[in-house]
């Protein structure tokens, strides 16, 4: 159980994390979504006590970190992949951490066999690819058996292989009744994985819902062509009702059922020659979550052509953007 | 604590919890895990052993030439107190080593994110520090006199050759090679505390450099009174050296005040690394 009150964090004039409150709570996964910069691990290394809260409060298992008699018992988290120093080998540094709170060595061994690291334990950390630095964070986030779990970015370079197995490794953590926590800037990652999600943007929570409630909150959106798209639009528009016009003849609808749209033509006499309701991806409907929140946007290609050179080459490029966007 | 003071929350978790022996096993581990601990450790024992002999040795043969010559090496300041020395005679240099080693020990963990796994197990943030200073303080130690003890029965055939060897029982030449152990104790604490305070290890090693040996230069050269008798004889090192002395001159530190001298250095550097260790973030 982690429960956060009011988090902020300043870095200098810079704030990272803006008043969030959540909770977490035990037998579920629980994902914490964002993109970068959002304020994910901040609030992760505010959990574990590595940063101050500038103000607000966040426990854990009902106690802040610090306070605990057996730390590494009660939270075992990977906050970032190589927080190892780089000569000594997995099997010793996991050794001296299992050595604060008296692991036995075969403790150490489980953990390092169950990560799939045997191979490579008696190797220095610094040669390890960033997948193998995955694995070794995980396995010292669960040397002492800990309740509540909190993994940062997990699956970060690992192959498909690795990601499957983070995947079932949190769930079954999960339905041992345990706490799990872990950070993702990937929806897809998210859906497959996570029982419930927290969304953060610019340092504030945007959403904290069950997954499924969040892919389904989405306004269904239909696609519409039609050879007179400004009487339709002019026709459709009212409360809560967006029109989007994608290409000459092509508009996109959300608000508005595709029945209802069929309806409104009929009435007012204009052709309609496509109705297709869009199945809103995962992706998508993170998108739309954190369209405004993220820190870093990428600019349309279209735009990158157009400063590029010829008019030319601007068309192309918008013409293959409408290309993508009927790929929805 | 108790099982029956847990909260019904923390009850579920049994095991031992952490502890300073604890933190100061696990520091102990990672301490002799370092392979450049070793390479570290391995270097001040040659270069102090070194430096011991080839001391020893140039100034024996020179009192030899200078007597073959019909001077009286006492009076160019070479005497047989000055051959005693020599036990110690490289401590100016391995106190560089043993200083680099103690900012290094906790300067690399702030460098590669080990700190982090660190401060993650033992949140208390304070017990690591000290276990650590612990583990660097008695390895200094041991090393700084091993070292002088290896000088002193490596160099007596040396000077055999000149019939000016000694024994153990010079007054206090076995004080002198036990306080030269303390001398590097304290320079890695020293170490430690900067390496904690920077959080790098360039940084750590210049400032420790700057401290026991371009301080006592640069105050040297400033001719006012106040420098040569107010801060000249309080520097870590120079009050150091006083430490090792096997006598000290009238007016000058005794073998105590150069000891309490050069620990405040360290005790200061080392609340300071407290404290920062405490308040910043890692």
């Amino acid at each position: 159980m982690i429960e956060a009150q009011g988090l902020v964090k300043v870095y200098g004039n810079k704030p990272a994390v803006q008043g969030v409150s959540f909770t977490v709570q035990p037998g579920r996964v629980t994902g914490f979504l964002g993109p970068n910069g959002a304020g994910k691990s901040t609030t992760m290394r505010m959990i574990m006590g590595l940063d101050r809260p500038t103000s607000g409060d966040v426990l854990v298992n009902g106690k802040h970190y610090a306070k605990h008699r057996a730390p590494l018992r009660e939270v075992g988290a990977l906050l970032d992949a190589k927080a190892v120093h780089t000569s000594r080998t997995a099997y010793n540094h996991l050794r001296a951490m299992a050595a604060t709170h008296s692991i036995p060595t075969k403790r150490v061994h489980d953990v390092i066999e169950l990560t799939g690291l045997g191979a490579v334990a008696k190797k220095r950390v610094g040669g390890f690819s960033l997948g193998m630095g995955q694995r070794l964070g995980i396995a010292a986030a669960l040397l002492g058996d800990p309740q509540t779990i909190i993994l940062d970015e997990p699956v970060n370079g690992l192959d498909p292989e690795g990601v499957l197995w983070v995947r079932n490794l949190v769930k079954a953590l999960a339905a041992e009744g345990r706490t799990v926590f872990l950070s993702s800037h990937l929806m897809s990652e998210m859906s497959l994985t996570a029982d419930h999600l927290i969304v953060i943007g610019r340092g504030r929570i945007i959403a904290d819902a069950p997954i499924q409630d969040i892919l389904n909150n989405r306004a269904q959106r239909v696609r519409v062509r039609t050879d007179r798209p400004d009487v339709l639009t002019r026709a459709l528009a009212g409360e809560g009702v967006s029109v989007e016009a994608r290409e000459p003849e092509l508009l996109e609808v959300s608000g508005v059922a595709a029945r209802a749209i069929a309806e409104t033509a009929l009435a007012q006499q204009v052709l309609v020659y496509e109705l297709t309701p869009l199945q809103a991806s995962r992706e998508e409907a993170y998108m739309d979550l954190t369209k405004d929140e993220v820190e870093y946007h990428s600019g349309p290609l279209a735009d990158v052509h157009d400063h590029a050179g010829t008019a030319e080459s601007g068309r192309h490029a918008a013409v293959a953007a409408g290309v993508s966007q009927e790929g929805n | 604590m108790s099982a029956a003071t847990l909260t019904p929350q923390t009850g579920r978790v049994t095991g031992p919890g952490v502890s300073f022996p604890r933190t100061l096993n696990s520091e102990w581990i990672k301490f002799t895990t370092l392979r450049s601990t070793w390479v570290l450790l391995a270097t001040t024992v040659l270069v102090m052993v070194g430096i011991g002999l080839l001391g020893g040795w140039g100034i024996a043969s020179g009192m030899e030439q200078m007597e073959a010559a019909g001077q009286d090496p006492a009076a160019a300041g070479m005497d047989s107190s000055l051959l005693y020395l020599m036990t110690s005679g490289g401590l100016d240099f391995g106190q560089l080593i043993i200083g680099s080693l103690g900012v290094l020990l906790i300067a690399s963990e702030y460098s590669t994110g080990m700190i982090r796994s660190t401060m993650t197990a033992v949140p208390s943030r304070l017990s690591p520090l000290f276990a650590k200073a612990l583990v660097v303080a008695v390895v200094a130690a041991v090393v700084g006199i091993l070292s002088s003890f290896i000088t002193y029965f490596l160099l007596q055939p040396v000077l055999a050759n000149y019939g000016r060897e000694f024994g153990l029982d010079v007054e206090n030449l076995i004080q002198s090679m036990l306080l030269s152990g303390v001398y590097l104790a304290v320079v890695a604490l020293m170490g430690l505390a900067l390496g904690s305070l920077l959080r790098n290890s360039a940084g750590g090693i210049v400032s420790l450099v700057v401290l026991l040996l371009v301080l006592p230069i640069v105050a040297q050269i400033i001719p006012f009174d106040w420098v040569q008798d107010g801060v000249m004889p309080y520097l870590p090192s120079n009050a150091g050296r006083q430490m090792v002395m096997l006598e000290t001159a009238d007016g000058d530190l005794t073998q105590w005040q150069g000891g309490l001298v050069m620990a405040a250095w360290a005790a200061v550097l080392l609340a300071g690394a407290a404290v920062t260790t405490k308040a910043r973030d890692v």
